[in-house]
Parts: C-alpha cells; sequence; structure tokens
C-alpha cells in the first residue's frame, strides 16, 4: 500500500507540474482547442471569437455542480446569459470508467430532463480540455471575452457549499459577464474554484 | 431476558449515540466521564470511512469540502477550535487533496464552566462533510453524548483512543528551525516558494500542508531540492512550492504543517512562517561584513580635500585642465590682478556647482531614494545635453566658431569656455565639477561614503562637498594668486592658437564617451543622438562663418543657421529619439565577455556565499559603463592576462556587478563598504569567516596579483 503511494506520488509533481505549466492563464489568450461535442460536431473556441464565452466544467453526479441544477439557479443564468449572445460551453471530462461518465445519448437525455441551455455539451471524456485549462473542480468557470482573452477563472459563486441556495450568492460569473458587455474592467477575474474533483482518468 | 434487555440496550445505545450516512458512520466519544466544574475535557468526533471512500482536512486542497461542527451544547460548556489530525495527500495528481482514509477522529476541546451544576450534560453536534470514492456525496449527521458532572474527574473507556489520536495532530515544535523564501521577485499570477526546515528525515519525504486562504493558493505539487549540506542553507528538507494569487498583495506569511517521515514515524509539525525576500544564505551574508567604525569629521573634510585635489588629474577633468591652462597663460602677463580675480572666480565656480550638487543629493535623499555619487550620469536626458555641451566646446576651440557676450545660450556656452573674461572662468568652474562627477579619486571615495550615510545630517554633507570642490578648485587658486609662479609658463604666441585646436580633441573624446553612455539608454535609436549632434555641428559653422566672420547677409545666414537648429532639435531629438523618453532598461544587464577574458558572473548575495561555501575566493567588481574610473581600472589592472590566469590559478569566482542604473541592492552593498558610489573591487578569500579584501580605487596590477595571493593562501 505504502509503496503504492509512493509510486503514485513520484508521478504526481511531474503531472500536476506540468498541468500547471499548461492551464490558462487570466489576462493571457484562452487556449483554443478542437473538441467534439455530444452531437459529433467539433467545436473550437476560436469558432467564436467575437462572442463573449463561459465554459462550465461539469459533472451532474457532483452534489456542488448539482446544487446549481438542482435549484434551477443554473439554467437560470444559462437563459439569462445565451440570450444575450453569451456561448455556453459544458465540458464533461469525466473518464469513461467513472460511474458519472455520460454517453452522448445519456447526456442529450440530461439535457432535456434538467431543462439545460447549453450552445454545446463537449465530450472531454479524455480530460484533454480540462487539463488544457486546468480544471480542477465542478463547477469551474472560465469567462473568455470578445477578443479571446481569458477574462474570469475560478468558482461560480462565493458559497463554496452543496446545500445552499445559489440564488443567494454572489455569482462571480454573471458579474463577470455584466462587465464585459458593459466595457467595464472584470472586478473579481480569479477565485479558488470549489466542488468536486474532475473525474479524469488516473 | 437480562441478557437480551442487555443486548437491546446495547444496540439502542449505539444507534442513539452513532449516525452515518452513505458510506461514514460518525459517533461522538468523550475523554472523560465525569468531570468537575472548571475542567476542560476532550471530545472526539469519530469518522470511521467504509474502505476506497476518503474525507477531507480543514484545508481540503483543490477541491472537496472540510468536515464541519456545529454543536449544540448546554450552558456552560463552551467548544474549542478543531485539531485535526495529520492527513494525507490524496491522489490524483492532477486535482489534489487533503483527506482521510479508513477513520479520523477530530477533537475538539470542550471547556466546563466553573458554576456547572453536577447532573447529566447533554452534548449534541451537528456534523457535515463530504465524501468521495469515485463519485461525491454530502455527509449529515447528529451525534450525541452524555456528560456528566461530579465532584471529580474520571476518565472515560474512550480516553485512551483519545490520547493516541491526539498524538496525530500536528503541534508547533519549539526547538524547529525554518525558513520560507520567494525564490524569485513578483510575478504576475504565480510565484515559487522555497520552504526548508532541519530534521533527522529522509529529504525526500518532506512536505508542506499549507492551511487554506481566501486570496491565494498554495499548489499541491512539491519538488524536493537537493541538499547541498552548507551550514546556512536553511535545512536538510528543502522544497519548493508555487504560489498562486487569486487576488489582493502576496503573502506574507505562510501557516501550515511541514510534513516528513515516512510509515510510523511520518509527523507533521504545525508552523507560521514569515516569508523572506531573501535565502537564509544571503542574509547571513549580509552578516558577516565587518562594520567600519564611523570616523571623526575632521578626518573626512581633510580626505575630501585631498580627494579634490587628486581629481584635478583624473582623466574625467583633464579636457577643462587644457582650458584652464590657456587662460592663464593668455592673460598672466598682462594683468596679474585680473588673473588673480580669474582664480577666484573660477574656485567661485566650482563652489557653486557643488552646492548645486549637494542640494540635488539632498533633495533625492529627501524623498526616500537612494543617491549615489555621480548618479546624474544615470540621467539619460542629462547625458544628451552635456554630450551637445561638450561637442560645442571642442567646436569653439577647432574655430569653428567664437563667442559674443550677447550670443545665444548654446553658442554662449561653447565661447565662453575659451574666453578668459570672468564668466569664461565662472563657466570653467561648473564644467569641471559637472566632468568630475563620473571620477571617484582615493581618498574622495571614503569622503564621500561617510557624506552619504543616512545618519550623517545634510548640512554636514554639504560641507564635505564644499571642501571638495575646494581640493579641486586648489592648485589654480593657488597658480592664480601667485604670479611669481606664472613666469614658469611659456610665453603668449601662436602656439597658443594650436594648442588650442589641439585642445578640442580630448574634449571631442569626451563627447564620444558620453555619446556612447547615451547608447546605454537609447541602444539603437542613439544614431538620431549622432545626427542631431552633426547638425548642430553645421549651424554651429553657417554660425560662425556667415554671421560672425561673414560680411553681407548676417541677417539670413543667422536665421538658416537658427532654422537648421530648430529643425534639427524637432526631427532628430524629438521626433526621431524621443529623447526625454528613453526607452526603459531591460531588468537583466548582459555582461559582455571577451572570448578567452575572465568569465564574469552576475553578481548576487547568493552567489557570493554559494561560491564561499565551495571554498573558493571571490573577485567581486563593482562598476558603471560611466564610470571612467572603473573603466580604467578593469583594463589596466583586472582584465589582464596575468590577472586571468591567476584567478583561474586559484579558482576564483569573479562576480560583476553592474551600477550603471544605480540599483538599489548594489547600493546597499556599496554603503555596508561605506562607499557611495563605484569602483568598489572586493577580494573574498578562501576562508569563508575572513572578511573580504577591500581594494582602493585606483588600482594597480600589482594590487590586484597581492591580493589575489593573500586571499587563496587563507
Amino acid at each position: 500500500m505504502i509503496t503504492l503511494m509512493k509510486t503514485t506520488f513520484a508521478i504526481f509533481t511531474a503531472l500536476t507540474l506540468a498541468s500547471a505549466v499548461l492551464a490558462a492563464e487570466v489576462g493571457k489568450p484562452a487556449p483554443d482547442f478542437s473538441a467534439t461535442d455530444i452531437n459529433g460536431k467539433t467545436v473550437k473556441l476560436s469558432d467564436y471569437k467575437g462572442k463573449i464565452v463561459v465554459i462550465e466544467s461539469y459533472n451532474s453526479d457532483c452534489p456542488f455542480c448539482n446544487n446549481h441544477y438542482k435549484t434551477g439557479a443554473m439554467q437560470d443564468l444559462e437563459k439569462d446569459l445565451t440570450a444575450n449572445g453569451v456561448v455556453w460551453l459544458i465540458v464533461n471530462s469525466v473518464n469513461p470508467n467513472n460511474p458519472s461518465h455520460r454517453t452522448p445519448e445519456q447526456a442529450k437525455q440530461e439535457i432535456a430532463d434538467k431543462k439545460i441551455i447549453t450552445t454545446a455539451w463537449i465530450d472531454d471524456s479524455s480530460g484533454a480540455v480540462g487539463h488544457l485549462y486546468g480544471m480542477k473542480t465542478t463547477p469551474h468557470m472560465f469567462v473568455v471575452d470578445k477578443t479571446g482573452t481569458l477574462a474570469y477563472d475560478g468558482a461560480i459563486d462565493n458559497k463554496p457549499d452543496p446545500m445552499h441556495d445559489p440564488k443567494t450568492a454572489r455569482n462571480y460569473v454573471r458579474e463577470a459577464v455584466d462587465s464585459l458587455q458593459a466595457g467595464k474592467p472584470v472586478e473579481v477575474s480569479q477565485t479558488k474554484p470549489y466542488g468536486c474533483s474532475v473525474k479524469y482518468a488516473e | 431476558m437480562r441478557r437480551i434487555r442487555t443486548i437491546l440496550g446495547g444496540l439502542i445505545c449505539l444507534a442513539a449515540f452513532t449516525a452515518g450516512a452513505a458510506h461514514t458512520q460518525v459517533r461522538l466519544i468523550l475523554s472523560a466521564d465525569p468531570a468537575k466544574p472548571g475542567d476542560t475535557i476532550w471530545a472526539g468526533v469519530d469518522m470511521k470511512m467504509e474502505p476506497a471512500w476518503h474525507t477531507y482536512w480543514k484545508n481540503p486542497g483543490e477541491a472537496g469540502m472540510p468536515t464541519k461542527i456545529e454543536w449544540q451544547l448546554p450552558a456552560g460548556v463552551t467548544a474549542g477550535e478543531v485539531q485535526w489530525p495529520l492527513p494525507e495527500k490524496l491522489p490524483p495528481a492532477d486535482v489534489t487533496t487533503y483527506g482521510y482514509n479508513d477513520e479520523v477522529m477530530l477533537l475538539v476541546p470542550l471547556k466546563l464552566a466553573a458554576d456547572l451544576k453536577p447532573g447529566p450534560l447533554d452534548l449534541k453536534a451537528k456534523v457535515s462533510w463530504l465524501e468521495c470514492k469515485e463519485a461525491c456525496v454530502p455527509g449529515k449527521a447528529d451525534v450525541e453524548a452524555t456528560l456528566n458532572i461530579g465532584a471529580e474527574i474520571k476518565s472515560s473507556a474512550d480516553r485512551e483512543t483519545i490520547e493516541a489520536w491526539t498524538k496525530k495532530v500536528p503541534h508547533s515544535a519549539a526547538w524547529l528551525s525554518a525558513h520560507a523564501w520567494w525564490e524569485s521577485p513578483l510575478s504576475v499570477d504565480t510565484r515559487p516558494l522555497i520552504i526548508a526546515w532541519a530534521d533527522k528525515a529522509d529529504p525526500k519525504s518532506g512536505d508542506f500542508f499549507p492551511y487554506a486562504s481566501d486570496n491565494w493558493e498554495i499548489q499541491a505539487a512539491t519538488e524536493h531540492l537537493p541538499d547541498d549540506y552548507s551550514r546556512d542553507n536553511g535545512g536538510n528538507l528543502r522544497v519548493r512550492k508555487i504560489v498562486k494569487l487569486f487576488s489582493g498583495d502576496w503573502p506574507k506569511e505562510i501557516s501550515g504543517v511541514l510534513v516528513d517521515g515516512t510509515g510510523e514515524f511520518r509527523r507533521g509539525i504545525e508552523v507560521s512562517l514569515p516569508i523572506s525576500s531573501i535565502s537564509p544564505r544571503a542574509e547571513t551574508a549580509i552578516q558577516t561584513v565587518p562594520q567600519i567604525p564611523s570616523q571623526p569629521l575632521w578626518q573626512m573634510l581633510l580626505y575630501a580635500f585631498i580627494g579634490g585635489l587628486i581629481l584635478n588629474i583624473m582623466p574625467c577633468v583633464l579636457p577643462v585642465i587644457a582650458l584652464k591652462i590657456l587662460g592663464f597663460v593668455g592673460e598672466a602677463r598682462s594683468d596679474p590682478r585680473h588673473v588673480r580675480k580669474l582664480g577666484l572666480v573660477y574656485t567661485l565656480g566650482v563652489l557653486v556647482s557643488f552646492l548645486v550638487l549637494a542640494a540635488f543629493v539632498i533633495g533625492v535623499k529627501a524623498a526616500g531614494h537612494h543617491a549615489g555619487w555621480g548618479m546624474q550620469f544615470g540621467s539619460p536626458v542629462f547625458v544628451v545635453c552635456l554630450t551637445t555641451l561638450i561637442l560645442l566646446v571642442a567646436l569653439n576651440l577647432f574655430g569653428v566658431f567664437e563667442v559674443n557676450l550677447g550670443g545665444r545660450a548654446l553658442d554662449a556656452a561653447g565661447g565662453l569656455a575659451s574666453k578668459q573674461g570672468t564668466a569664461g572662468a565662472f563657466f570653467n568652474g561648473v564644467l569641471a565639477t559637472t566632468l568630475a562627477t563620473p571620477c571617484t579619486a582615493p581618498f574622495l571615495s571614503v569622503a564621500l561614503g561617510f557624506a552619504f550615510r543616512p545618519e550623517v545630517s545634510y548640512s554636514v554633507l554639504t560641507l564635505v562637498f564644499l571642501t571638495v570642490g575646494v581640493g579641486l578648485a586648489a592648485p589654480y587658486m593657488l597658480l592664480s594668486w601667485n604670479p611669481a609662479w606664472l613666469k614658469f609658463l611659456p610665453k603668449p604666441g601662436a602656439w597658443m592658437e594650436k594648442f588650442k585646436i589641439a585642445m578640442g580633441f580630448p574634449m571631442l573624446l569626451t563627447a564620444v564617451w558620453l555619446f556612447n553612455l547615451a547608447a546605454d539608454s537609447y541602444g539603437k535609436m542613439v544614431l538620431w543622438l549622432g545626427i542631431f549632434l552633426v547638425l548642430a555641428a553645421f549651424a554651429a559653422w553657417i554660425f560662425g562663418e556667415f554671421v560672425q566672420r561673414g560680411r553681407q547677409s548676417k541677417g539670413i545666414a543667422l536665421a538658416v543657421a537658427l532654422v537648421v537648429l530648430v529643425g534639427d532639435y524637432a526631427f532628430a531629438l524629438e521626433h526621431g529619439l524621443h529623447w526625454r523618453e528613453p526607452p526603459t532598461a531591460t531588468a537583466a544587464t548582459e555582461i559582455t565577455k571577451a572570448a578567452d577574458g575572465i568569465a564574469w558572473q552576475a553578481w548576487s548575495p547568493e552567489a557570493v556565499t554559494g561560491a564561499r561555501s565551495e571554498g573558493r575566493p571571490v573577485l567581486v567588481d563593482f562598476t558603471a559603463d560611466w564610470c571612467l574610473t572603473c573603466q580604467v581600472n578593469k583594463k589596466t589592472s583586472i582584465e589582464i592576462p596575468s590577472v586571468r590566469a591567476r584567478l583561474k590559478s586559484i579558482n576564483a569566482v569573479a562576480l560583476s556587478g553592474d551600477y550603471t542604473r544605480f540599483p538599489d541592492n548594489i547600493t546597499t552593498e556599496l554603503n555596508r563598504f561605506n562607499r557611495a558610489g563605484v569602483p568598489l573591487v572586493l577580494i573574498y578569500p578562501k576562508d569563508p569567516a575572513a572578511p573580504p579584501i577591500v581594494l582602493p580605487e585606483i588600482l594597480t596590477p600589482g594590487i590586484v596579483l597581492d591580493a589575489l595571493d593573500r586571499a587563496s593562501k587563507q
């Protein structure tokens, strides 16, 4: 057991440091990616240049993420933002061996059941987009401005609790998008994300 | 029957006192029962997780949520802070968390008021947590325990269990020597931090589990740094952690748990460390510099005077000497009284200039900045102005134009220097002072080092400056007051004109040197300065040829000269060079190495201690591009084959500190040796405990080689 842990830890540093190096940085261009959505279509971040893009790291089995959907708060946010021309991308980086994994069919069902409003649900079971952005938790939110620069990276709101009412919390994503649309600088551009860990392959 | 009841009762008790969510059983136990009023007992919130399920530490890490305990206690019972046993670092590497597998007991001290009445107390708590295996589930449980208040305190059956878990809680250790410092200066988002401590454990087992913060995060990845077995590197366990800043300022202090050891020897020590900006090594380096005792004022003034005297023969002041000589020769025989007056006025020019310098330095110090001798040469604008001035003086000496008292400022300046009126003598004094500043003579550096110390009053500083001025002006003052001595000078004649032209060349050389200085600030754009200077020279020629020596259309010629000059200024200096906004200096100054020259490395306190800890002597050269003495020293006594060879043979390290832009860290270092400016050349001997050898300002190869010998012997 100890030897196994030691060996695992031996790989820790390299992987974590590598992911830290590759992760996106606020104020710099958001890394472009080319991924497949649940409809089999190729989705690129550069497709949406000229629009504000919200990227959400998603896993509905995680109580934190689920809390936002259960209460309807996330759907409201998605509706408000997409109605204003904002692109909302869901990135599901759960690896195929994890029970929380969703096949494209299951994903489409979930969207219908939970009434999720999203421009595209990216099937990131390889974890490529997740690692590219340094996604740590579900939810972990990113906001990219119209020029393609990363304007926000962090928690969805200021209450890291799986039981709170999201509608009463301070929503950093809404704030960031509002600021960007008003042409004002984003006040809170980085926070510590909260939630369950992203279920990358081991 | 009784047995059944016991079993039933036991089961009910079990149900009452334990509770669980899907995968964790939680129960509350107490260290004593009964207890006395006024006692403090320990409550243990015991959490047993199913295999592969884990719960989280007070800082869960990159995901997860810490366990929360909400007490519902009767009056008179107060719960203290939760004591968390040392957690494990949980995989995976891309989202690292801190938590517990199998079981953890969170310990909480319960203080009992002194006025509690005897009897049973119902202690309840709501425990909420997050348990994860492949998916995460929030857990909640209500736990309770009964505590009897009695006349004495008696350990409960669970006391030993609680004590065993208490031992796993990291505590602070008084014997621990630990340091934390930033590895690199301020950066945008992430910054490496080094934490070092001394312990008997395997260095590869060292780690640091931070406590959580809202504004910044110490990332989970830990890099182990090799031990270099020196005394003052902070400790044998050294780790590098990356700190990520979300908002606000970088932390000045970090709290958390130092972890080392493996298996049953694994332990955590709670620490709260201030973060230093320099490594412990550099701090030690700073402390081992010998403190030079303060010297009496009269001695400093004497040094200032002698220093000023010697400045007369320094390469910086040489061109001006030529002009002074001309002045004396021209006027000496005709009017000794006039000469005397000129000598006085020249001295006045020098003294007034030194007063202005002193005022400038005081202004800089009062503003809270570091002041250095020769610092005006760090200003690109000043360098441009002076270069133009010197060029015009050279042109005047070449005879391109003469000076009339009513002329424009630029021409007037060039002409005044050679015209031997009182105004000319005064200006000579000013020019001599201006050019003297980049040079430091022996004695002068000691006096200036004294004057620049923070504890020295402004009036003393001014006095020292003025004394230097007196020294600088003294030879000519003396000469002008003793006409008898002037008879040793040659008779005036045609040679004077040729001498005047010849003296234009050292002046031109000074202009070239200043041009090179300007190149430091402007880079390749200095070409525009060159263009400006040539066109200014052209304007000067037009003025001289057509206005001064011309016979007709003087007005038009003057206008043309003006147009050329103004146009030149606007085109070359303003538009081309943007002379008032030089490009910002690059942080890293490159050290040029000749192909087979000395292998200079950048100076830093760490570099010095690093080399010394290897038992190597160190040669440190603080220099600046504008410091002529430094350049001369380098050419004659440092970058020479014998010194290069000696450095190699004694296995010395050569470090160069570039003071061209007055970096603060070098100013501090110079101040520690009681110097106000460069040059400063130090040789640290082989013996790490021995103090450095401070070389004199003017070097000879013999001085350097001798010092290197001494350094390698000790």
